[in-house]
């Protein structure tokens, strides 16, 4: 029997950005199946955030095309959003809303389930405090902040999440249990292209690695049959690459 | 495709967002103190002009047509007062009425310029008595605007909440229509109180539509701020450099460019001074004889008429009073030359008036405030109205009352009319010719006339509407927000 291999969600087709003069990627090549989870590797400038923000359509490449399913991001980047659910770095919430408001707010505009019930499990999986869900956002600490985000990404229900730097600010509890989340939601079939500096927490979710430097991908690792991407390999070449 | 839902809860999120702002919530009571403020005193102020100016009109006819029996010549020095009861909307916008005077005294050989009533010129001389409502909404209310709405869009972008935004499959278009109805809300909150105003007015007797055009105008025009506001906001990257844009637009459009107009106008469209206006007149009626001298020689052609016409050999022998004839036919030639004058100088304010209204093409107060002042009738167009109806009354009861003259007395006893008592009293002619003072119908302009005359202003204020929304839709749909630029 043959069995053809699983079709793409996430493409990056030699994929090329200039911003102010500078090329900020340069030829990156990858390609995510559904239910994969990529991790994008790579030090402060390396272009991961781009990477992102070219697929979410905010960033358009110089050559080279972002693909989800197999259409370029360009095209219709609203049919790509309602795909798509974004965690940006700093969890980019309004301050002056409480973590229920923001929730219901950003969930109506997606035209999302928004109950209090929906949204309260949601803050329930990721950890939020209850006593916390009506304080605003200026009050909080990154960390909660990130996971009202990630609460949202989750809210969302798309088939494709794209993070950046999810972890970042999380207690080591708290990490632990979103990298289980991830890896769940990635067993039900969600795709995950997720960017972050941190080698040891993505080799332990991520079955596919990719390495960028100066806007180059210069490693690409992937897990055999039973065994985890070597995170001393990873960062083995990681700080190669840095010399 | 706009996503009507998504545009709405974009509008009432702004509008939480600015509640639990204190600067925004500051702003904003600030602002409607002043504009409540400023219609409440005005509507008061005008409203008590508006009593007493007719009641003292009705006085001042009361007071010429009970006078005893006179001389009628001395009746025509006795004058009379006209005054100028403010429009409904004047208490919107009082215009040029503060600035030209309401009250004129009506006499005999003059035509004297409109001034102040003494009793109001203290209420008028406060610190703050041009705050008027036209104003606040004109200057005060725009601010208010740039104040709560400049970060709008450009504070989203800052802080990189408009990519999780546009994440939830929302357009930039709709985006940037959900900020400008949250402030187009703002906008027409403010407009309530100038929604009574403008509703009182009509009550008052002001034409309905002209009540309506007049708030649609400052509707329009403050649709013009919150346009401009939202795309000055979704082109910059800073919120800071939205306010300073938006700060510098203001400065530019409500005080620089009227300052030019003004000057502009006054600089192309010189007005004659008082002075040397009335050193040309006291020549051209060095030429017209005195009416008070029936042998002045320049009633000599009008005396060989009258003895030619009546077939007699001198003025005694005529069926009328020389000397009334004659002050008739002075007064009609000195208000000829009067009225050329007046002309004169109402076609140089117009002729300025419309020179400062062109550069309302280049800003939306400028062409609010010509609008304003056009619908509401307190424009120089309505004042120089006043001023014709009341020559005219002026021409007339002079007139009339020179008719007597001629028709009632005759001339043996005006020319002996100082010898003793008896002769005087015989000059004096009953009180019922007083009657011929006609009531003072001052009306505005026709309602076709201040629609047809506020139109093409209420035409710019659309097109700048429109100009300044096609500048926020560019910027959305050309991806102001992504972040190439």
């Amino acid at each position: 029997m043959n069995s053809s291999p699983p079709k793409p969600v996430l493409t990056a087709e030699s994929l090329t950005v200039d911003r102010g003069g500078h090329q900020v990627l340069s030829g990156v090549e990858f390609s995510i199946a559904q239910g994969e989870i990529f991790a994008l590797l790579g030090g402060n400038g390396a272009g991961k955030s781009t990477t992102l923000l070219t697929f979410l359509g905010f960033v358009t490449p110089t050559s080279g095309v972002a693909r989800v399913n197999g259409q370029s991001v360009h095209e219709d980047i609203k049919a790509i959003h309602k795909q798509v659910a974004y965690l940006p770095e700093a969890a980019n919430l309004y301050p002056h809303l409480n973590a229920r408001e923001n929730l219901d707010y950003f969930l109506s505009l997606a035209k999302a389930d928004n109950s209090r019930a929906r949204i309260d499990s949601a803050l329930d999986m990721v950890g939020l405090a209850a006593s916390a869900r009506d304080r605003r956002l200026e009050a909080y600490s990154k960390g909660m902040r990130q996971k009202v985000g990630i609460a949202l990404a989750i809210l969302r229900d798309a088939p494709i999440l794209l993070l950046d730097e999810p972890t970042s600010g999380l207690d080591p509890v708290a990490i632990d249990e979103f990298n289980s989340l991830v890896v769940a939601l990635a067993g039900e079939g969600t795709t995950v292209l997720m960017v972050t500096h941190d080698v040891y927490g993505a080799c332990q979710v991520a079955r596919h690695i990719g390495l960028l430097q100066k806007g180059q991908m210069v490693g690409d690792f992937r897990a055999s049959a039973g065994n985890p991407i070597s995170a001393d390999e990873v960062h083995r070449k990681f700080t190669e690459s840095h010399l | 495709m706009m996503d009507k839902a998504a545009v709405v809860r974009i509008a009432r999120e702004e509008w939480r967002f600015w509640l639990r702002s204190r600067t925004a919530v500051a702003a904003a009571a600030v602002v409607f103190i002043l504009v409540i403020t400023s219609l409440v005193s005005t509507a008061i102020r005008i409203e008590t002009e508006r009593e007493a100016r007719l009641q003292l009109q009705a006085i001042a006819e009361e007071t010429f047509r009970s006078q005893p029996a006179r001389h009628p010549h001395r009746m025509i020095h006795y004058g009379h007062y006209v005054f100028r009861a403010p429009a409904p909307l004047a208490t919107a916008d009082p215009g040029v009425d503060p600035y030209t005077g309401t009250v004129m005294f009506l006499e005999g050989h003059k035509q004297n310029s409109a001034t102040f009533s003494p009793r109001y010129t203290q209420a008028d001389a406060g610190p703050y008595a041009f705050l008027s409502p036209a104003l606040t909404y004109q200057l005060l209310v725009p601010l208010l605007l740039i104040v709560v709405g400049f970060a709008c869009l450009a504070r989203e972008r800052e802080t990189r909440t408009d990519q999780l935004v546009f994440t939830m499959a929302v357009n930039p278009g709709s985006f940037w229509l959900g900020k400008s109805l949250a402030l187009a809300a703002l906008a027409f909150a403010t407009l309530v109180p100038l929604g009574f105003v403008a509703g009182n007015a009509w009550l008052q007797g002001e034409n309905g539509w002209i009540a309506l055009t007049f708030w649609l105008g400052y509707a329009v025009y403050l649709l013009c701020w919150v346009f401009l506001i939202t795309a000055c906001s979704v082109w910059s990257k800073r919120a800071s450099t939205s306010l300073l844009a938006l700060l510098a637009c203001w400065m530019v459009l409500n005080v620089l460019l009227p300052r030019i107009a003004s000057s502009a106008a006054d600089a192309w469209a010189p007005l004659a001074g008082k002075v040397q206006s009335d050193l040309e007149i006291a020549r051209e009626l060095r030429d017209v004889g005195d009416g008070h001298n029936a042998n002045d020689p320049s009633f000599a052609k009008l005396r060989a008429q009258l003895l030619a016409q009546y077939d007699v050999s001198s003025v005694e022998e005529l069926p009328i009073n020389f000397r009334g004839v004659v002050a008739e036919a002075a007064e009609e030639e000195l208000t000829e030359t009067l009225n050329r004058f007046a002309d004169r100088r109402f076609d140089q304010e117009l002729a300025q008036a419309e020179l400062a209204n062109a550069f309302s093409l280049l800003s939306p107060y400028l062409a609010l405030k010509s609008f304003s002042i056009t619908t509401a009738s307190t424009n120089i167009g309505q004042h120089h109205l006043f001023l014709r109806s009341a020559e005219a009354l002026r021409f007339s009861f002079v007139q009339s009352l020179n008719k007597v003259h001629a028709e009632v007395l005759t001339y043996a006893d005006d020319v002996n009319r100082s010898v003793d008592q008896q002769s005087e009293q015989r000059t004096r002619v009953d009180a019922h010719h007083w009657r011929v003072l006609e009531d003072f119908d001052w009306e505005p302009a026709s309602v076709s006339d201040r629609l047809s005359g506020s139109l093409p202003f209420f035409g710019m204020l659309l097109m700048w509407a429109l100009a300044a929304s096609i500048l926020g839709w560019i910027g959305t749909s050309r991806g102001a927000w992504s972040q190439d630029g």
